[in-house]
């Protein structure tokens, strides 16, 4: 799975939690998912578990640290797929 | 530096069947703090509301330790909520006003808190009604210097919501410094400040909206 595929897929996974839906359209490595996309901190348990479920994988508290921005949460996702091979 | 961290929850917004998952309360307890739900005081709270009661006292403490700790990230597992006690004869009621601000917790019937994380302890007051969770963060049992805010406003858009809560403190710091053109920045970790006439003033402020919720804390 490339990061352009993971990318598109997280939109949707982003979706439920953002109002922000231009922003979304073209998000980036760059984007900030609370300062950008204003997704609201307690949403991002939710975010953290259904990327989780599409995945089939787990992240853990370590990893999710690094979860700031979309580019960080790809590298997280790619890191967990290749754990999983 | 001083510093203050707040939290707002609306709880009409939380996924209750989530809340209850293992999967997501273990991301926000640890087997520790779920122990504390087992207290006979708690019987009268939803588990799902003793959720994020403890993820808004979490919060509010990132939010106190990231004024002077810029590198800190939010990991709510990481944070140890090692005592909350409830006030004798707490019982869940409704909001039943629009606004309300204080200054310190006594006379309220709040739920009072002690958080560690790494060598620093923290400690907190929270409000809880069935709409709603607030939280306050300080580095002291003593609140009798922090001051908070609550108010319900209608729509739910995060800019509008932003906007509207800095207009609420400053509304309320103008009365209290006696101060016009007060304006709400953002240093270069996100931390809200004070601002007049482009300078920064030394009150410590932290602000939170959630859904049709806003809510503000200044020291």
């Amino acid at each position: 799975m490339t990061r352009t595929e993971i990318l598109n897929e997280l939109k949707k996974v982003f979706a439920p939690y953002t109002t922000n839906k231009e922003m979304l359209a073209g998000i980036s490595d760059q984007t900030d998912l609370i300062r950008d996309l204003k997704i609201n901190s307690a949403n991002l348990v939710d975010i953290i578990i259904d990327a989780e479920a599409k995945y089939d994988i787990e992240i853990d508290y370590d990893s999710a640290d690094k979860i700031i921005n979309v580019g960080t949460c790809i590298d997280v996702i790619m890191e967990k797929l290749n754990q999983n091979k | 530096m001083i510093s203050t961290g707040n939290d707002i929850i609306s709880l009409n917004a939380i996924n209750i069947t989530r809340t209850k998952q293992e999967k997501f309360y273990s991301k926000i307890l640890s087997p520790t703090e779920k122990e504390l739900y087992n207290q006979a005081e708690f019987a009268a709270i939803p588990f799902e509301n003793f959720v994020w009661l403890l993820w808004s006292i979490k919060e509010s403490a990132y939010k106190y330790l990231k004024r002077n700790n810029p590198t800190l990230v939010f990991i709510p597992i990481k944070f140890t909520v090692k005592q909350l006690l409830i006030p004798p004869g707490y019982t869940l009621t409704n909001f039943e006003t629009t606004q309300l601000e204080g200054a310190g917790f006594n006379n309220k019937a709040a739920l009072k808190g002690v958080i560690t994380i790494g060598d620093d302890t923290l400690y907190s007051n929270s409000l809880m009604h069935r709409e709603l969770i607030v939280s306050v963060v300080n580095d002291a049992e003593n609140f009798k210097n922090v001051c908070w805010g609550i108010k319900l406003i209608d729509g739910s858009d995060p800019e509008y919501q932003s906007t509207a809560v800095r207009k609420f403190l400053v509304e309320r710091l103008k009365e209290v410094l006696h101060l016009d053109g007060l304006v709400i920045g953002k240093n270069a970790i996100g931390i809200p400040t004070v601002l007049k006439e482009g300078g920064e003033l030394p009150v410590a402020v932290s602000l939170s909206h959630h859904e049709g919720l806003i809510a503000y804390s200044y020291r």
